[in-house]
């Protein structure tokens, strides 16, 4: 206890370099933490920061540099060191056993044994405890698998504390949370914080450090840029400090003046997921499509491109109904989806960009169905090239590519489909950093000139509220809410999101 | 469009023949010859006019990487193949005992390959959620157990008129009939692998199926078209089998999927799905028969052989592994 008196900080990192064949991935970065602080670690995809804190954790060892902890002089050999030293992380993604209980995965490596046998009763009891003192809505007996993504990581910081952990790394953690359970996970970290724990936060939101950080470190291009204190910095220079350049407008909304009506979904429902839904869209508009997740929105689109099949409603492209059984019909008929998932159902990881940005064309370059490679290969050049990915060659397989640039690579997939009209696309930055956002968002803005009908699905409010000429807010598998841009506030799409308005709406009609 | 920055990416392939040499097919084309050589060293009579002779004892097998090779680049898995040549053998060989003609009886075997392909490709398509190995596991006890119900109790049917199935065994010069037919599958299971739209969806739905729906791959009818041809296939396989021992029996095509799933693997393509080539499988498939040939003209126990081919297969697939995990090592030491 008395190395916390001698030094300020409870974890200090000094010049610490890492070196990966061929790249710097850290250069002479430096980061200090308070005792009871919690920390924001921001900066662009690639920017060194998960590596960072690989090197906090043991997992790589850094070239050059020194760390302290409480004072102390340490030198990790591997994660078990740093797990000892009582540091944790918890990860994006919980990396727990689905399979086993709540208890078993707290207690994993540091189960409570008698003489060789383990103590289920105290162990269940313990963990039951540490779950009260997060207010889990759980009980420690559940099977992990069973919990959403939001109970699962509380069961991380459950195991975190369980081993006494006095910093704890949280790898953006909200990115996979809905508003409420982002909310939830505040008070959470809120309550560490009382108990003297010190977290550093990972997060590409600055809802999140604005929350909860009182201090923000920024790394560029592997390298510390600085150490700020949130009430003392603005987005636009801390936007600055993490891209390098000054982004002046990163919500670059045309102005254009909407066309003919593009698409238009009548009475859409299918049993289980959503209820007569209506909404349309005309060129050069776009269209937001908000709510909180779960709200259908997802699914509503999904069977407006064929993935699933509505079981009751009609598709209108330019006011001639189509049928769309299956994803080559919407295809066909110009309607084009940007997956929420881009590993999932976005891109083929494993195959180079090029491949993967001619897949949905490769027959209608074809000669007779003998693949047209030379083709494929100039235009999927062309394309990745008019959204800036940062690659070297269309070779380059897509899982060695960063968020924002993988999600370009989806949006050169789309504009290769030449006979594209309506562009849906599925929460495009999720995951993507500031910088890549903005250009995302401005091929956005070029797309809608071009006279494109555009529908965008986003949990995010500032990019609704930025991007949207009209938005659609749902809520329980129903439109609630229709407004206008000069109309959306994040208030009345929250109320029509929770269906307050909705309900409100609906007293009035009874009226 | 945006590119603001000017960057540029290159669209010129890799074409090194270095690179060819050091790959999965280039290696098996070494060890071909290799294993061409020592044949012929520990063999006296290992001679062209003689492999080919007895090749086509083992050729049977061969029709059936093809089209298994499709099904194992989607991820999935056929292993009620070996059935269903029995059961066409079966069918084929009972309508020309009862005095079919023999156009027809060749129309039986290889329908009764094709409605087995079907039922699979069927099954596999509506039942997406169950693994293909469970269904084809399925299918390949229902195929046996019928083709052993069409046998009766001897278990056996033997030709009473083998006229026809002489006629198909036939050769020019030392080369059987067979033999460029299966050349000629060869070819064209290549070429639309590497060449055409339906190959590059095959490796689209084994390296993600779900991207590839989404893309528009119609990974259903994909599914149930290399089903069904497995299945035709499997007739010819059964005929010219018939062709060969004048009758069926309840063992007929045993073990049949194994080697084709084993060729596949032996040639580098991946049963998880989206790796390999059908090249590899080919030259596999020609590599290992000229081993069984080879071994069997010195008399070695059919048995001893197959031990041989089972030891080289894990070798196959333990040998990019351990060269993966070396690299590994070496690169974690670099970083250390």
């Amino acid at each position: 206890m008395e190395e916390i008196k001698l030094s300020e900080y409870v974890l200090e990192l000094k010049g610490i370099t890492k070196i990966f064949p061929g790249v710097k991935a850290l250069n002479n970065v430096q980061f200090q933490l308070k005792p009871g602080e919690v920390h924001a670690l921001m900066g662009e995809n690639g920017a060194g920061k998960s590596t960072f804190i690989k090197v906090i954790t043991g997992v790589h060892k850094a070239e050059e540099g020194e760390m302290y902890l409480f004072g102390k002089k340490v030198d990790f050999k591997g994660p078990r060191d740093a797990q000892q030293a009582g540091i944790a992380a918890v990860y994006q993604h919980p990396t727990s056993y689905p399979d086993l209980t709540v208890t078993e995965n707290i207690f994993m490596n540091h189960e409570i044994k008698k003489r060789g046998i383990i103590q289920w009763k105290q162990m269940n009891e313990e963990a039951q405890g540490y779950l009260d003192e997060l207010d889990a809505d759980f009980k420690s007996t559940a099977e992990m698998g069973a919990l959403s993504v939001a109970q699962q990581q509380m069961v991380e910081i459950a195991k975190a504390v369980s081993t006494r952990a006095r910093i704890i790394i949280l790898d953006e953690p909200t990115a996979a949370l809905t508003a409420n359970e982002s909310q939830k996970l505040y008070k959470i970290v809120d309550k560490l914080k009382e108990s003297g724990v010190s977290i550093i936060f990972i997060s590409h939101r600055f809802e999140d450090m604005y929350r909860l950080a009182s201090r923000v470190t920024v790394f560029r291009d592997s390298q510390y840029i600085g150490t700020y204190d949130v009430n003392g910095i603005t987005n636009a220079d801390l936007i600055k400090a993490m891209v390098g350049r000054e982004i002046n407008d990163l919500f670059p909304k045309p102005e254009v003046k909407p066309g003919e009506e593009m698409l238009r979904v009548e009475n859409f429902s299918r049993v289980g997921y959503y209820k007569n839904v209506n909404f349309h869209v005309r060129a050069g508009e776009i269209v937001g499509l908000t709510g909180l997740v779960g709200a259908g929105r997802t699914e509503v689109v999904e069977s407006v491109c064929g993935i699933t099949r509505q079981s009751e409603g009609k598709v209108f492209l330019e006011g001639k109904e189509v049928a769309i059984k299956n994803p080559t019909d919407a295809m066909k008929n110009g309607i084009i989806l940007l997956p929420e998932d881009r590993q999932k159902t976005g891109l083929i990881l494993s195959w180079g960009l090029g491949r993967n940005v001619t897949l949905p064309i490769v027959k209608k370059l074809s000669n007779n169905g003998f693949t047209n490679d030379k083709k494929e290969r100039e235009l999927s050049r062309k394309f990745l090239e008019d959204v800036d990915t940062k690659a070297v060659t269309i070779f380059d397989p897509a899982s060695s590519l960063s968020g924002g640039n993988q999600q370009k690579v989806v949006v050169a997939k789309a504009l290769a489909q030449d006979n594209m009209k309506v562009i849906i696309m599925d929460e495009p930055t999720k995951g993507v950093d500031v910088g890549a956002k903005a250009e995302i968002y401005a091929i956005m803005g070029e797309l809608a000139q071009k006279g494109f009908a555009i529908i965008m699905i986003s949990s995010e409010m500032p990019e609704i509220l930025g991007m949207s000429d009209r938005i659609y807010v749902m809520c329980n598998g129903r439109v609630t809410g229709e407004l206008s841009r000069e109309e959306a506030t994040q208030e009345t799409i929250l109320e029509f999101a929770m269906e307050k308005g909705g309900k409100k709406k609906r007293e009035e009609a009874a009226k | 469009m945006a590119g603001k920055s000017g960057r540029t990416i290159s669209a010129t392939p890799d074409k090194s023949l270095k690179k060819a040499l050091l790959s999965w097919e280039g290696m098996l084309l070494l060890l071909f010859i290799a294993i061409n050589i020592l044949c012929k060293c520990i063999s006296p009579v290992y001679t062209l006019t003689n492999v080919l002779r007895e090749m086509p004892k083992y050729l049977t097998e061969i029709f059936l990487l093809f089209p298994m090779a499709y099904i194992l680049l989607m991820g999935e898995i056929d292993i009620s193949v070996g059935s269903t040549v029995c059961l066409a053998a079966t069918m084929a060989c009972l309508s020309s005992n009862a005095g079919v003609p023999f156009i027809g009886v060749l129309a039986v075997g290889l329908l009764t390959g094709t409605v087995c392909g079907m039922i699979n490709g069927f099954l596999a398509t509506r039942f997406r959620e169950l693994p293909t190995m469970i269904i084809t596991l399925g299918t390949q006890i229902v195929f046996r157990g019928i083709a052993e119900i069409a046998l009766g109790d001897g278990g056996s049917v033997s030709l009473t008129n083998a006229d026809g199935f002489r006629m198909i065994a036939g050769k020019v010069g030392p080369v059987p009939y067979m033999f460029f037919i299966v050349i000629l599958c060869a070819v064209l299971f290549t070429v639309i692998a590497e060449k055409r739209v339906f190959g590059r969806s095959l490796y689209a739905i084994g390296s993600n199926s779900r991207t590839a729906f989404y893309s528009g791959v119609k990974v259903n009818q994909m599914l149930f078209i290399s089903y069904t041809v497995l299945g035709l296939l499997a007739g010819v396989s059964a005929l010219f089998l018939t062709s060969a021992t004048y009758g069926a029996n309840t063992t007929t095509g045993k073990g049949f999927e194994m080697d084709a799933i084993a060729m596949a693997v032996f040639g580098g393509i991946s049963t998880a799905g989206g790796k390999g080539k059908l090249v590899g499988g080919i030259i596999s498939a020609f590599t290992i028969t000229c081993l069984r040939v080879g071994l069997g003209q010195i008399n070695m126990n059919p048995q001893v052989i197959l031990i041989i081919l089972g030891a080289l297969l894990i070798c196959a697939v333990l040998l990019p592994n351990i060269s993966q995990s070396i690299s590994d090592k070496k690169k974690k030491a670099s970083r250390a």
